[in-house]
């Protein structure tokens, strides 16, 4: 290579290492949203053997400030006033509003409005929702109960090679004569705990009725676990998707963002019937 | 949900027979008295045919171009007295022929380069040539434009300098996506070698498919689309191999910062046949494995996983005579995205294959005939495996087609072309197999269809008088799966005014049919994306483009184009709220079919020799979509039975590439690109959903607004490209410096909305955290980067 090249190439290096070229990728901006009308927001989940219970709610404009206090956020949003009535089999079960304290305390859950009557199990009758709020707006639902699908067994595996590790494996038998929807929750040590697994699933590529849903190689010895199936209704499914959807979409460029599929009207929410078979494992050889 | 259905009668069928008692009553006068004189025009340095190579009488004026395939046949009067022809190309040395027209006539002609040591810059058609044809809204690109313009981390891409021209917006910032007068992604027709292209991207389309050593050229039509193409809507991408060097053996090559190439050619049989062999792949995956290997003791450490990509092109041709050529040609190509662990394996492959076998003979010197057989295969693979279980997801089209073009040269009036092509298509798509070894449990699931189209096709380019060509085309399309049958009738007309040699007026209207439809969400091209073909549910689409336009030559060096586009588009295909693509087994029920419109205007003065070459392009246009509505009932679509924007509804966009040869040795080049940002999907409310016991608090559920209501920030990005050239005794090298966006502009990919929490408050950890806030950012994907490739030829 001539000596009179040089000058062009020591240009190279030299803009090469002029190039720092990193930074920050991502920046704070400013940004206009539209105003935005709230709406009603509603969830009812009827639990044989538990008491009716409703969370009646509003939405709020995207950048709308979040109080600091958790209660005073929780007030923030909340509906109250409103004449609350689940009906079934010809009764109709008036809510109360006010704090449901029992499920504050025992569950975390807020819900406004509530009634001491429990939720009788009834696989034939459904269930029937109707709101008017204090501005007289009427909210619909109905939804129905299914029954549960019991788990088959929780299976613990341990690791061949690194045998301090254990997976488990929880079974169950799908119906093949029907379209069915499952919740699958799994929790390790507490149910109190963020769950290690909460997805929605369907029945649509089992093949021979075994559905079997599993953890990582992450389990040690006596640790506890609690395993979760829900049996959902189409609506339900639906409506969790939906909502998961818009929560994932937000920063993921290669989501497909979502309006929330509700199966009530004049609100954004879900009024559904739940069963469910829990079973909790202490993990051991 | 009910639609629109096509007038396919008795409008078209009238239009249609009109057409062929106009294109009767013009053959009936033959040209009498006149000799044909007919072959190919070479480059001479190494046989490659050169498409659109001017051949002029020159006691006429009369002249015609070669066609893509380097043939040409042209009629000159019969007489003792000698002619001159004339053959030129930008860039090659005029050569002149003198002979006496006394019988037909084969000429094949070699043309040598141009005496400069300068970059040549080789365009398919001059100037002149481009104004003295009815084709409008095409774009072309030589690969020694692109290996001069600067390119993300020196990896040059013929998509993406294509991208550069006005009218061609690309999707994301960096992706190789088109989106053609507001068309969407998949609605662009990529051929390489005349086999389909499905998935024309790597790495998530940041590089295209198109290894520069190995092509040719590239010519997209826009509008005005020729008889001969169908099967999109919004344009055609016709990628070329190059042939291989028939008088010696040759090569190039490039180290580059992620990837390396070697393309070697040369003669089977010197000056008879030839072969040429291409391959690139990324290393990135090496330097990874190393990486991994040394910090595989550590027990906290997490293996970065394998990601790699390769092409290989293969083509060989064979003269087999005066009047037949044989050319086989094939790509390959797969990105390899993988892990390995200790207790799972995860393994995610993707890629093309193409095959053409291609037959030309020439029946006489006016008759000219392409025979075509052509395989493409486009498939993903997620393969992965947990102790004991294993799952396997994938799909795939693949299509078979045999296609038969013909030439005929008539007189110096008509050129017409026809021809028929027919394809299977196979599509397997959203396949599923999963279960655990001991076959206790067991998943499956996906759709597999066999399709067959059929398309027939007759055009005829005419010139009346010496100011005025009109071409006039029919494209009869069939397509039959699902027990249903489709078909279209789509005219195409353009026509070319010369009210001065520096200037000419043109118009053009085609309709497009569109059988097969991409089920995409994102502006990125995913290896996940599925083709689907129309099926009951599912009509094809179709599009009617009108455009019209002027040329006007600047002095010698400089033209200035300007087009104005119409077009309607039907039977779009969107996507439902939230729609599940990935393993769904009933993917017809995400879809939503609506209509859609998009109007524009492009600029764009180009210049093409002298040391400093380059254009500036300008872009106008408003795109819509409307009266969408889901397929399957209860399905949710934001904005169903509205106009909405798409993403790509750009408003402005503007490009400025310049290259110029500062020195015999150096080149530098620039780009400077400006866009309005693309729309987005923004929710403008929230609600908090505490969900049922045993579940997580979800404080912020975002409730999006109007479907693409918002609009990023706008896009500007400058790029610079320094070619310093070296000449030893071997052959040429040079070594390439790319600056990609010389600004370090941060250009926004996405934007997002996310919560804020205290400091020391991790939402994770705490179910019940409350944020404090939401702020809005934006995530860009390249600040500046500097990449050094060398190249070498020999």
């Amino acid at each position: 290579m001539a000596i009179r090249h040089l000058p062009f190439l020591l240009c190279f290096p030299i803009l090469l290492a002029a190039l720092p070229g990193c930074g920050n990728l991502e920046k704070e901006i400013d940004l206009d949203l539209p105003t935005y009308t709230p709406q009603y927001v509603v969830e009812c989940y009827l639990e044989p053997g538990e008491p009716f219970r409703l969370a009646l709610s509003k939405s709020l404009p995207f950048f709308e400030p979040f109080p600091t206090d958790p209660s005073e956020f929780v007030s923030s949003i909340l509906e109250d006033s409103a004449d609350v009535v689940i009906s079934h089999a010809g009764t109709d079960y008036p809510l109360q509003n006010g704090i449901d304290v029992a499920s504050l305390l025992e569950k975390v859950k807020v819900y406004n409005y509530y009634s001491t009557e429990k939720v009788p199990l009834d696989y034939d009758q459904p269930f029937s929702l109707s709101i008017r709020t204090r501005s007289g707006d009427v909210i619909n639902g109905s939804t129905r109960l299914l029954p549960p699908v019991p788990i088959d067994s929780v299976v613990v595996e341990f690791d061949l090679v690194r045998d301090t590790l254990a997976r488990a494996l929880t079974y169950i038998t799908d119906d093949p004569n029907a379209s069915n929807y499952y919740r699958r929750m799994y929790h390790m040590h507490s149910l109190d705990s963020i769950p290690d697994q909460d997805f929605v699933t369907n029945d649509d590529f089992v093949d021979d009725r075994i559905l079997v849903f599993g953890s990582g190689y992450e389990l040690k010895e006596g640790d506890t676990i609690y395993n979760t199936i829900f049996h959902i209704d189409r609506a339900y499914y639906d409506f969790w998707l939906s909502t998961f959807n818009a929560i994932s979409s937000n920063g993921n460029p290669f989501g497909q963002p979502s309006g929330i599929q509700s199966n009530i009207s004049g609100a954004i929410g879900i009024f559904t019937a739940l069963q469910y078979e829990r079973r909790m494992t202490v993990v051991g050889k | 949900m009910k639609q629109k259905d096509i007038p396919h009668s008795p409008a078209p069928i009238r239009i249609a027979a009109a057409f062929l008692l106009f294109l009767g009553c013009s053959l009936a006068s033959a040209q009498p008295g006149s000799v044909t004189i007919s072959g190919s025009v070479r480059d001479g340095d190494n046989g490659e045919t050169l498409i659109g190579a001017t051949i002029l009488d020159l006691s006429t004026g009369i002249g015609t171009t070669t066609n893509e395939y380097g043939f040409y046949s042209l009629a000159v009067p019969a007489g003792l007295e000698s002619r001159s022809l004339s053959f030129s190309y930008v860039g090659f040395q005029t050569q002149t022929v003198d002979f006496i027209p006394v019988r037909d006539t084969v000429l094949n002609i070699t043309l040598g380069q141009g005496v400069q040591l300068y970059e040549v810059v080789v365009k398919a058609n001059s100037f002149q040539e481009q104004m003295n044809t009815t084709e409008m809204s095409v774009e072309e690109i030589s690969t020694r434009e692109v290996k001069v313009i600067p390119a993300l981390l020196g990896e040059t891409d013929i998509l993406k300098t294509i991208q550069l021209k006005p009218g061609i917006p690309s999707g994301s910032e960096g992706s190789t996506g088109l989106f053609v007068r507001g068309g969407g992604s998949d609605q662009n027709l990529i051929v390489l070698d005349e086999a389909v292209v499905y998935n024309a991207n790597h790495l998530f389309g940041f590089f295209s498919t198109f290894n520069t050593d190995a092509v040719k050229d590239l010519k997209l039509y826009k509008g005005g689309f020729p008889a001969q193409y169908g099967g999109r809507l919004s344009s055609v991408i016709d990628v070329r191999m190059k042939d291989g060097n028939n008088q010696r053996i040759a090569g190039t090559g490039g180290i580059g910062l992620i990837t390396s190439r070697l393309t070697l050619e040369g003669p089977i049989q010197k000056g008879k046949s030839s072969f040429i062999v291409s391959g690139r792949r990324t290393y990135a995956d090496i330097i990874t494995r190393q990486v991994n290997s040394a910090n595989a003791d550590k027990p906290d450490y997490n293996p970065i996983p394998d990601y790699y990509f390769y092409d290989f092109n293969a083509k060989a041709n064979f003269t087999l005579g005066e009047k037949d050529r044989l050319f086989l040609s094939g790509y390959f190509g797969r990105d390899v995205f993988g892990f390995d662990g200790d207790f799972f394996d995860f393994g995610f492959f993707w890629g093309n294959a193409t095959g053409t076998a291609r037959w030309n003979h020439v029946f006489s010197p006016k008759l000219f005939h392409n025979l075509t057989l052509t395989y493409s295969d486009y498939n993903y693979n997620i393969e992965s495996k947990v102790t004991g279980f294993s799952f396997n997801v994938g799909s795939d089209v693949s299509d078979l087609n045999l296609k038969s073009d013909f030439y005929l040269a008539y007189n110096n009036r008509h050129t017409l072309r026809f021809g028929w092509n027919t394809t299977r298509h196979s599509f397997g798509v959203g396949r599923l197999k999963a279960g655990s070894d001991d076959g206790t449990v067991s998943f499956s699931g996906g759709d597999d269809f066999t399709a067959y189209s059929f398309a027939a096709y007759f055009a005829d380019e005419m010139s009346l008088g010496e100011r005025w060509k009109l071409q006039t085309g029919l494209r009869l399309s069939a397509f039959a799966n699902d027990g249903k049958f489709f078909s279209g009738i789509e005219p195409r007309l353009a026509s070319l005014y010369r009210p001065r040699p520096d200037l000419s007026v043109k118009a053009s209207y085609a309709r497009m049919y569109q059988y097969l439809h991409l089920v995409s969400t994102s502006g990125i091209a995913l290896p996940t994306d599925i083709w689907y073909p129309a099926t009951r549910r599912i009509r094809p689409q179709y599009s009617d483009q009108l455009a019209i336009g002027w040329e006007k030559l600047l002095g010698d060096r400089f033209l200035l184009t300007n087009e104005y586009y119409m077009k309607w588009l039907s039977r779009q295909v969107d996507f439902v709220d939230g729609a599940q693509l990935f393993a769904n087994s009933n993917l017809e029920e995400e879809f939503a079919v609506g209509n859609g419109h998009g109007y524009g205007m492009e600029w764009g003065v180009e210049k093409q020799e002298g040391k400093l070459k380059g254009w500036v392009g300008y872009t106008m246009a408003i795109i819509r979509r409307r009266d969408f509505q889901p397929v399957a009932e209860g399905r949710l679509f934001s904005g169903a039975g509205t106009t909405f924007f798409p993403r790509y509804d750009r408003r402005h966009d503007f490009s400025l590439v310049l290259m110029y040869d500062l020195h015999p040795r150096l080149t530098l080049s620039g780009t400077v690109v400006y866009g309005s940002g693309d729309r987005t999907w923004l929710p403008v409310g929230r609600f908090a959903f505490q969900d049922v016991y045993g579940a997580d608090f979800q404080p912020v559920v975002p409730l999006y607004g109007e479907r693409n209501a918002f609009r990023l920030p706008y896009f500007f990005r400058s790029d610079l490209g320094i070619v310093y050239k070296f000449f030893p005794k071997w052959g040429e090298s040079d070594l390439t410096l790319s600056i990609f966006n010389l600004t370090n502009r941060r250009n926004a990919f996405f934007l997002f909305l996310e919560p804020q929490y205290a400091e020391g408050t991790d939402p994770a950890e705490n179910p019940l955290a409350i944020p404090t806030g939401i702020a809005a950012k934006q995530v860009s994907l390249f600040p500046i980067l500097g990449s050094l490739t060398w190249n070498f030829k020999f």
